[in-house]
């Protein structure tokens, strides 16, 4: 018997979504459950789950009876959290949405051909293995004179004594080593974007007399409006949960610990207090957390819904 | 259907017969050795590789069709925490290695998590292979009164100075051979040592003044002790710090960091870089351990054979003690074999013995540096021609302690290295990093660590 018009539509969902479905729920939903359930439970050493006492979560506190709710987060977990707002703000400011930006705007202006030259040289630190791009960093801060920037800076400049900026300005370093790595994305957003804006559009400014800021400021950024939101949240949610190259940069230094760092150093860094896993994964559900919260406040913020509402066609 | 028939009989046929008339099939018995790729000390895994062969030799003369197997288990990790911690979750996932190389102060957590095979039954039944280990080792792998561990080797930890850089100071020669008398004397001082190092800084002999470890690890501890910190309540077999004597000791490395003698961002130093300082004559004093004189001495281009021309070159000291006509100190941190509780413990912890016997442990303790662990293998000719720097280092172990066997002691030395860190990067004084780590020992310890004062 051939299945109804309903049977019909049910077998269709579950052929088109339900391999979705599954990878969602395997890659996205379950690790957030077994973190939730390492994180209440007494894992240390061994990864077998004890006793589920929470005991390695309420770690993260301590008691304050003048807090609001009779404690507060430990200043371990105060100071990795404003680490990571810095850092990621910082980066996401200056570098993955600002100089993608800038950079969009620039090599579109170029001639075709230097502008795709230009895009591709930006795209060579994503493309480098991170721990050669790592090390290239590490080069390039060396303390001693023989690192780049001293090189530069003593040689060009006659500075006497060497800049030690991982010492100095770790943040500073993190967030250039992030940032030239994170502006390629949006550059690539961003300048597919400009260049779908009509030519006419350009033209029409341009005989009303508009310069090239002008160009920019009521053609090119309104049009920008959707890709600059989503490049916003999608970068935000990467970095806060970002550590790959601070570790490879600075190691456990401590005036880098962000949040994501700390949860690494207490799980599975080499060497440096790990082993702890569900005090790690505590740390984890605060970033959970972060995450989710900060992305469907951005998606509010930003109106992604009208983003992704069906085209509306306008017809003849 | 005749002959299909008379062909299925045969195959049966000789299928039953195949058992009787090919020879006996040999039994491989397979022992899993877990080790890390340790540069200084690759024998400690293949001493169990050879003991195995032998096994397999006496075998074959008895005509045993069953041979061992040994499956190397290497792996790569930069220090022994990582790996007893790799080893741990391999073991919860029920991948546990018969035989583990390991730091000793593991024991305690490796016994907790119900890895570690009690070796006291097989000790005593094998007098051949440990009646003359040197009695104070078996500290080394004693938890709660009983023996889960083999000692393999033995180390002293050292100040090496550059004498090279103290005569370009115009340091005397009498200076020089006197130091580590002076140290033991509590004469020259931990304070002293970093002004010492500052003076070479300014006076222009060296770059750097000294240079420690990059990362977590026992050399601190050996420090610590220098600074009358004592870690460990074997009453109560707990952890234990002491505010006032964190606040010393930290006091101490800012003053080396302030007076330019220890660079401020060494905790974010590579290894190489490290060593590289001390080895390629920049720093005048680094803190690390004997089994570092094979390459300094390649190093700086010196035979290895010539005892003479090490100590013309480098000068060794106990940590000095931090006040005038206090004890210096020193640390031991032996490595051991560890059994794991299983079905193959006994052959596993008989292949550990024949590894331990004094001709393999000697190749060892020779070749990398390590001090034996018996009393015969120091009147070993091996021994007597190639074991000069470790019959050197001998009175050095009269200050030396061992790490404590608590299960938490990984976690212990990660939080007060944390305080290293904070001081020397002048995020925290002294006093704010002594109030910093007694608050994460008491969280994250509870009650596994006593706060003194």
């Amino acid at each position: 018997m051939p299945p109804s018009p309903r049977q019909r539509a049910r077998l269709d969902a579950a052929v088109f979504l339900g391999p979705a479905l599954v990878l969602l729920g395997l890659f996205f939903v379950f690790p957030i459950v077994v973190n939730l359930f390492v994180a209440v439970s007494e894992m240390n050493q061994t990864v077998r789950f004890g006793a589920f006492s929470g005991r390695e979560a309420m770690k993260l506190f301590r008691p304050n009876p003048e807090a609001l709710l009779g404690f507060e987060l430990r200043p371990v977990f105060l100071s990795a959290l404003s680490l990571t707002v810095t850092f990621t703000a910082l980066t996401l400011l200056f570098f993955n949405v600002g100089l993608a930006l800038v950079l969009a705007l620039a090599t579109t202006a170029l001639p075709d051909r230097q502008g795709a030259f230009f895009r591709s040289v930006w795209l060579l630190p994503r493309m480098s293995p991170s721990v050669v791009y790592a090390l290239l960093w590490i080069w390039v801060v060396d303390s001693s004179p023989r690192g780049l920037l001293n090189q530069i800076a003593m040689g060009l400049f006659g500075l006497e004594t060497p800049l030690n900026l991982r010492l100095d300005h770790p943040m500073l370093v993190i967030v250039l080593a992030n940032g030239f790595i994170g502006a390629s994305l949006g550059m690539i957003i961003f300048t597919s974007a400009i260049r779908s804006i009509p030519g006419h559009l350009f033209h029409a400014a341009r005989v009303d007399g508009a310069g090239p800021f002008s160009v920019i400021r009521h053609v090119v950024l309104p049009a920008l409006r959707w890709p600059i939101g989503y490049i916003t949240i999608y970068q935000t949610l990467a970095l806060i949960v970002s550590f790959e190259y601070i570790f490879l940069i600075m190691g456990p230094a401590r005036q880098t610990m962000t949040l994501a760092m700390l949860a690494y150093t207490r799980t599975l860094a080499p060497g440096i207090g790990a082993g702890q896993y569900a005090y790690g994964a505590a740390i984890l559900l605060i970033l959970i957390g972060i995450g989710i919260g900060l992305g469907l406040l951005l998606w509010r913020f930003i109106d992604m819904n009208r983003l992704l509402q069906r085209p509306r066609i306008e017809t003849l | 259907m005749k002959p299909l028939r008379l062909t299925a009989c045969l195959a049966v046929a000789t299928a039953l017969a195949a058992p009787l008339a090919a020879p006996v099939a040999a039994e491989e018995v397979t022992i899993d050795l877990w080790s890390r790729a340790d540069r200084s000390g690759p024998l400690r895994a293949q001493n169990i590789v050879d003991a195995a062969a032998l096994v397999n030799r006496m075998f074959e003369a008895a005509g045993s069709p069953t041979r061992v197997k040994i499956n190397l288990i290497e792996t790569n990790h930069e220090g022994f925490d990582a790996d007893a911690l790799d080893v741990l979750k391999a073991h919860s996932v029920g991948q546990t290695p018969d035989i583990i190389v390991a730091a000793h102060e593991w024991i305690g957590a490796f016994v907790e998590a119900g890895m570690a095979a009690n070796l006291e039954a097989h000790i005593a039944a094998n007098p051949w292979f440990y009646d003359d280990i040197i009695p104070g080792l078996w500290e080394s792998v004693t938890y709660r009164g009983e023996r889960y561990g083999i000692p393999q080797d033995s180390e002293v930890r050292m100040m090496f100075f550059n004498n090279d850089i103290l005569r370009k100071m115009g340091k005397s020669e009498e200076f020089i051979a006197d130091l580590p008398a002076a140290v033991n004397r509590g004469e020259f001082t931990a304070w002293d040592y970093c002004d010492l190092a500052a003076e070479a800084v300014s006076s222009g002999a060296a770059e750097v003044g000294w240079v420690h470890r990059p990362n977590v690890g026992p050399d601190f501890q050996m420090v610590m002790a220098a600074f009358g910190i004592r870690i460990y309540n074997p009453e109560a077999a707990k952890l234990q710090i002491t505010r006032s004597g964190l606040e010393t000791y930290y006091g101490w490395l800012k003053h080396c960091v302030d007076n330019g003698s220890l660079p401020a961002d060494i905790t974010s130093w590579s290894w190489d870089s490290v060593h590289g300082a001390f080895r390629g004559g920049k720093a005048l004093s680094q803190l690390h351990g004997i089994w570092n004189v094979g390459p300094h001495q390649q190093a700086f281009g010196l035979d290895p054979h010539d005892q003479e021309g090490f100590f013309r070159q480098f000068t060794w000291t106990n940590a000095p003690a931090s006040e005038k006509g206090g004890r210096p100190a020193n640390l031991s941190h032996p490595i051991i074999y560890v059994v794991a509780e299983g079905p193959q413990k006994d052959l596993a912890a008989m292949l550990v013995g024949l590894a331990s016997l004094p001709v393999p442990n000697t190749e060892h303790a020779v070749t990398t540096n390590h001090t034996p662990i018996t009393h015969g293998q120091t009147a070993m000719p091996r021994f007597l021609r190639d074991g000069w720097a470790l019959i050197a280092g001998v009175p050095l172990l009269e200050y030396a302690e061992y790490m404590p066997n608590h299960a938490r002691i990984g976690q212990f030395n990660a939080i007060t290295y944390q305080g290293v860190q904070a001081v020397e990067t002048g995020e925290m004084t002294p006093s704010e990093a002594a109030a910093m780590v007694i608050e994460e020992l008491e969280t994250e310890l509870g009650d596994d660590v006593i706060i003194l004062d």
